[in-house]
C-alpha cells in the first residue's frame, strides 16, 4: 500500500485523538440544574424605605477595609454625579463595593434610592464563566470570591448581568476582583448580619433567610395595597437572586433591567457545552473516512505529483 | 536582499553551502549566509525597518510602562468594558485569521489535494504565529499575566466555556508546534524528528480539525454569557458559535492569500520556483473555498436574523451598521471572487481577501468591543492600549518575517546527496530520491 | 358619730385610694426615656416622653395597642380592637435590638403561631414612628437633631474626606 503503513496510521490517529479527547474530557457536564440552597441568606431592599443616607456605604467601607472615599459619606452630593457623557450613575468597583443611586421619578414627590451591590444569584453567572473556579456559591447564601487563583480574565465583569464586579486594575502586580462579599468572612458564617444591614436606619434592607423573605415581600405588598409594584425583583430573575427588592415604582425606572429573563446565565452555553463531547466522537471518525476516501485504492498513492483537479470540490475542511 | 543576491551572494536553502562545500553553521544559516555587516546593512536599507523602528522606539517602552504599573496605565480601566483592544483586536480577531493551519492541513493532508502543498506550510506557519501571538496579546492583557497556567494545573474550572479555549488553544498550539517543526528540523538537520512528526502527520491533522472546530465556536460562546449586552444582530443564543467557526473558515484561506500576496512581493527572492509558479493557481483554489465559505456564512447570518425576527433591528443605524459589514465583509468578496474565479484575475482575488480579512477583524471588534453594551455608553480604546496593539502586532511581523528568511516555508530544503543515502540505508524498502515539492510534511516511503 | 361624719370620712378615704392608685397609673409612664442602646456612632437619645403625650394624640398613636387604648388602623383594628394592655409597653420589648441576629431570627422561625413576620427592629421602629410624625408637625427630622455625632461616628462617615487629585473609579 502507498504511504504510510494502515497500522502505523491508525495508531497515529488514536494516538491524536485521545490526546485531544483527554484535553476535552477535563470537562464535567452535570445535566440538569442547581436548585439553590434552602436555607441560604438573603436581603429584602425596599426602596420605598431608603431615604439616601449612605450609611450603608460607611459601613461597607469600615467592615471591608476599602481606601477612604473622596467626600464624606453623609455628601448627598455624589448623587448628582454621572460619568460618560451623562449617561451613567455611580456603580460598584475596587473601592466601593456598594453605592447609592438618587432616581428622581416623575410620579413620586419624593426622590427614590437604590442601593447597588452584587445580588448573590442562586446560579451566579461569575461563577459559571470563571476557568478557575475562583467564585463559590456558600451555602450561607454569598457569592464569595477566591483571590488566589485568579488569572484576571475578567470573564466574570462579561458575564454579569447585572456589571457588579470591579477590578483593581490600578493594581500592577495583585490586581484582583472586588465586589460585595455579603460580609461572608467576618460576620455572615458568624450568624451576624452583613454591616450595610445592621447599620441601615430605616431598615430598608431586611436580612434573613432567602425563602422567608419572599414571604415577607409578598406579604409587604399585599398589606400595603397601591404602596408597591406587584413584583418582588430578583424572586426568579436570572435563576433567582438572593438579594431581592421592592420598589414602588416600576423597575425599568430605578435603574433595573426589566425583562432579563428568568434563565440563570449558565443555561444560555449549555447547548454549545453539550455539543463538544459530539465534535470529540464524530469528528475523528469523518475526518478519517474523508481522507481513506480521498486516497487513491491503486497503490499509486497520491503524494508525490500534482494532481490535476477539475471538479470543483471544496478546499477547505467541513 | 535582492542587491546582494545580485552580487553573488549565496541564499542557504542546503545544509552543506554549494560555493564552499563546507554546511552551513548555525550562525551563518541565521544570518541569511551573510556576513554580519551585510546582514546588518540590507537591515538597515529596508524602509519597512525603519517604520518598525519608530512603532517599536514607542511601543516596547509602553509595554514595560503596562507590566511595571498595571493595566490601568494603558487602558481606560473600565468595569464596564473589561475587554478592550488588546483582546478585541490581538485574540478575538487574530484566531480566526490563523484559522489557515487547519484548513490548508486538512486541504493537503485529509483531502489529499496535493496541489496546495506549494503554500501548506506557510499556512501552518501562519496558524501557528498566530495563535501563538494571540497568546501573546492575551499575556498583555490579563491582569495576573504569571498565573496563565492555572486553570491547566491549579484551579479548574471545567464548565466555563473559557476553560475550553484555554486547554484547546494549549494543545493546538502543541500540535502546530509540531507541524510546522518538519521545516525547523529540516533546517537544523535533524531528519529523525521530521520522519517521528511524519508518521503522526494524519492524526495531528484531525486533532487540529477537532481543537479548531471547538476553540474557534467557543470564543463565539464567550458571549452568549452576555445576552444583554451584545446588540442582536450580532448574537445569536442558538448560533453564537456556528457564526464564529463559520467565519474562521474564510479568515483562514483569505490570511493565506494575504500573507503570500506580501511574500510575493516583498521577499520574493527567499521563494523557489515551485512556490511562485504555483502561487496563482493556489490563489484561486484557495478564493473558491472561500467564497464558498463566505455564501455559507451569509446564509447563516440572515437565518440567525429570521430566527430571532430582529428584522426590526437593521432599520435602526446599529442595522445599517450592520448591513454595512455584511455589505463590505461578506458580499463586496463574493463578488470580487467571483470575477476573480471566472476571469481567472488572481489581483482582483487578493483584493477579495484582504477585503475578507478587514471584514472580519471587523466583525471581531464589533462583536466584543463596538456593539458590546449597545444599551451604555460607547467606549473608545485608551490610546496606550492601541499604540500596545500595534506593536505587539509589529513583533509578530518581525518573527513572521525572521522564520520566513530562514525556514524552508517558501522554498524546498535541497536534500545533500549524502543525506539522502543515508536515508536509504535507514530504510528496508527503496526511497525516493527525488525532491518532494515546496511545502510536503513528508517524504514517501512504504 | 352623724352621718355628715361618716360621708366626710368616706369621701376621704374613697379620694385618697383613687389619688394612690391613679399616682401609681401614672408612676409608670416616664417623663424621661434614655435611649441609648445603640450609641456607637451617635450620641443616646434624651427622650421626653412627658411633653409627647401631652401633645393630645392618645397612647396608641405610638405605643400601636399596647396600652389597651385601642387602635385606629385599619390594619391593626381587625385583631386588637378591645386588645388589653400587654405586660410590657415599651418600644423594645417587641422591636428586637438584634433583629437580624442567627438567635432572634431562629427564635422567630420557632415561633411558627407569631402572625407578625415583618417587625421592624428597635432602630427602625424608633426612625419610623418618630421620624414619620415629625415630618407631618414639622419636628426634627435631620440625623443631628435629634442625637449628636460621636467622634467615632465622624470618623466612620469620613467626615474629613478630601476629594482627592484622581477621578473616583470605577468607569
Amino acid at each position: 500500500m502507498s504511504g504510510i503503513s494502515r497500522r502505523r496510521f491508525l495508531a497515529a490517529s488514536v494516538a491524536g485523538c485521545a490526546a485531544t479527547t483527554l484535553a476535552g474530557s477535563k470537562k464535567a457536564l452535570a445535566a440538569g440544574s442547581f436548585s439553590g440552597y434552602p436555607d441560604g441568606m438573603g436581603v429584602l431592599v425596599d426602596l420605598t424605605r431608603c431615604i439616601g443616607c449612605r450609611s450603608c456605604e460607611a459601613a461597607c467601607n469600615k467592615e471591608q477595609n476599602l481606601p477612604a472615599p473622596n467626600k464624606p459619606f453623609d455628601d448627598k452630593s455624589v448623587f448628582d454625579e454621572t460619568f460618560h457623557g451623562g449617561k451613567q450613575k455611580r456603580r460598584p468597583d475596587e473601592n466601593a463595593y456598594t453605592v447609592v443611586n438618587r432616581y428622581d421619578v416623575e410620579s413620586e414627590n419624593k426622590p427614590l434610592y437604590r442601593k447597588v451591590q452584587c445580588n448573590h444569584c442562586a446560579e451566579p453567572a461569575c461563577l459559571s464563566s470563571c476557568f478557575v473556579n475562583a467564585y463559590t456559591k456558600t451555602p450561607e447564601g454569598a457569592v464569595v470570591y477566591n483571590s488566589k487563583v485568579c488569572v484576571g480574565c475578567r470573564n466574570c465583569m462579561i458575564a454579569c448581568p447585572f456589571n457588579i464586579p470591579g477590578y483593581s486594575y490600578s493594581s500592577a502586580f495583585d490586581p484582583v476582583v472586588k465586589k460585595c462579599i455579603f460580609c461572608h468572612e467576618t460576620r455572615l458564617k458568624n450568624g451576624l448580619p452583613p454591616a450595610c444591614v445592621e447599620i441601615c436606619p430605616q431598615e430598608a434592607l431586611t436580612f434573613g433567610k432567602r425563602k422567608e423573605l419572599i414571604k415577607i415581600g409578598h406579604q409587604r405588598i399585599q398589606t400595603h395595597p397601591g404602596r408597591y409594584v406587584n413584583h418582588l425583583y430578583g424572586e426568579k430573575e436570572l435563576g433567582g437572586t438572593h438579594w431581592m427588592y421592592l420598589s414602588s415604582v416600576p423597575f425599568e425606572e430605578v435603574g433595573f433591567d426589566p425583562n432579563p429573563g428568568n434563565e440563570p446565565i449558565i443555561n444560555n452555553v449549555k447547548d454549545f457545552l453539550s455539543t463538544v463531547p459530539m465534535v470529540l466522537a464524530i469528528w475523528p471518525a469523518m475526518f478519517t473516512g474523508f481522507h481513506l476516501l480521498a486516497k487513491k485504492q491503486d497503490g499509486h498513492g497520491d503524494h508525490e505529483h500534482d494532481v490535476e483537479e477539475h471538479h470543483d470540490e471544496e478546499g477547505g475542511a467541513q | 536582499m535582492k542587491h546582494l543576491l545580485e552580487c553573488g551572494v549565496k541564499l542557504v536553502d542546503s545544509q552543506v553551502n554549494e560555493k564552499t562545500d563546507q554546511p552551513w553553521t548555525l550562525k551563518r544559516k541565521l544570518f541569511l549566509g551573510l556576513t554580519p555587516g551585510q546582514y546588518l546593512g540590507q537591515a538597515l536599507r529596508n524602509p519597512f525597518n525603519w517604520i518598525l523602528g519608530i512603532i517599536f522606539a514607542i511601543g516596547l517602552p509602553m509595554i514595560a510602562y503596562r507590566f511595571l504599573f498595571g493595566l490601568s496605565a494603558v487602558t481606560h480601566s473600565s468595569n464596564d468594558y473589561p475587554w478592550g483592544l488588546l483582546l478585541g483586536f490581538g485574540l478575538f480577531a487574530m484566531v480566526p485569521l490563523s484559522a489557515s493551519g487547519f484548513m490548508l492541513g486538512t486541504t493537503v493532508e485529509i483531502f489529499g489535494r496535493h496541489d496546495f502543498e506549494p503554500i501548506e506550510r506557510l499556512a501552518l506557519l501562519n496558524g501557528l504565529l498566530g495563535y501563538f501571538f494571540a497568546v501573546v496579546f492575551l499575556l498583555c492583557d490579563l491582569g495576573q499575566p504569571w498565573r496563565l497556567p492555572y486553570p491547566m494545573a491549579v484551579a479548574f474550572g471545567p464548565a466555563a466555556v473559557l476553560f475550553l479555549v484555554a486547554w484547546h488553544v494549549a494543545t493546538y498550539l502543541s500540535v502546530q508546534i509540531a507541524e510546522v517543526s518538519v521545516a525547523f528540523f529540516e533546517w537544523i538537520g535533524w531528519l529523525g524528528g521530521k520522519r517521528f512528526i511524519r508518521r503522526i502527520a494524519i492524526g495531528l491533522t484531525v486533532s487540529g480539525i477537532i481543537l479548531s472546530t471547538l476553540h474557534q465556536g467557543a470564543l463565539g460562546a464567550l458571549f452568549l454569557y452576555a445576552p444583554g449586552k451584545v446588540h442582536p444582530l450580532w448574537y445569536s443564543a442558538p448560533f453564537q458559535w456556528i457564526f464564529f467557526f463559520c467565519s474562521s473558515i474564510p479568515a483562514g484561506l483569505c490570511m493565506v492569500i494575504a500573507v503570500s500576496t506580501i511574500v510575493k512581493k516583498t521577499m520574493a527572492w527567499r521563494c523557489d520556483s515551485n512556490f511562485i509558479d504555483s502561487l496563482d493557481r493556489c490563489t484561486l483554489g484557495i478564493a473558491k473555498g472561500a467564497s464558498m465559505a463566505l455564501i455559507t456564512y451569509l446564509a447563516i447570518k440572515l437565518i440567525g436574523v429570521a430566527h430571532d425576527n430582529e428584522w426590526g433591528y437593521l432599520a435602526t443605524g446599529w442595522g445599517l451598521w450592520f448591513l454595512l459589514e455584511i455589505a463590505v465583509a461578506v458580499v463586496l468578496p463574493l463578488c470580487l471572487f467571483a470575477y476573480a474565479i471566472h476571469n481567472q484575475r488572481v489581483g482582483v482575488a487578493r483584493l477579495g481577501a484582504f477585503i475578507t480579512i478587514f471584514g472580519i477583524v471587523l466583525n471581531r471588534l464589533n462583536t466584543s468591543l463596538i456593539t458590546f453594551n449597545w444599551n451604555l455608553y460607547q467606549e473608545i480604546p485608551h490610546i496606550f492600549e492601541v499604540i500596545m496593539t500595534v506593536t505587539v502586532f509589529c513583533i509578530y511581523i518581525v518573527v513572521y518575517r525572521f522564520i520566513l528568511y530562514r525556514l524552508p516555508i517558501l522554498f524546498a530544503w535541497k536534500e545533500q546527496p549524502q543525506e539522502a543515502l543515508a536515508a536509504e540505508a535507514a530504510k528496508p524498502a527503496p526511497v525516493r530520491t527525488t525532491v518532494s515539492p515546496a511545502g510536503a510534511m513528508y517524504r514517501k516511503i512504504d | 358619730m352623724s352621718a355628715k361624719q361618716i360621708l366626710t370620712t368616706l369621701m376621704t378615704v374613697f379620694t385618697f385610694v383613687m389619688a394612690v392608685t391613679m399616682a401609681q397609673a401614672f408612676d409608670d409612664m416616664p417623663d424621661q426615656v434614655s435611649i441609648d442602646v445603640m450609641t456607637q456612632y451617635f450620641d443616646g437619645v434624651e427622650f421626653d416622653h412627658e411633653m409627647h403625650t401631652e401633645l393630645g394624640e392618645d397612647c396608641s398613636a405610638c405605643h400601636h395597642h399596647a396600652t389597651g387604648t385601642g387602635t385606629t388602623d385599619d390594619r391593626c383594628v381587625r385583631c386588637h380592637a378591645e386588645s388589653d394592655e400587654t405586660a410590657e409597653v415599651g418600644c423594645s420589648d417587641c422591636h428586637a435590638v438584634d433583629t437580624f441576629s442567627a438567635e432572634h431570627i431562629n427564635r422567630k422561625a420557632a415561633d411558627v403561631y407569631q402572625f407578625h413576620i415583618d417587625t421592624p427592629g428597635l432602630k427602625a421602629a424608633y426612625h419610623w414612628n418618630c421620624i414619620g410624625c415629625h415630618e407631618q408637625m414639622d419636628g426634627p427630622i435631620g440625623c443631628q437633631d435629634c442625637h449628636a455625632r460621636t467622634p467615632e461616628g465622624d470618623a466612620f462617615y469620613h467626615a474629613d474626606a478630601q476629594a482627592s487629585a484622581t477621578e473616583e473609579g470605577g468607569h
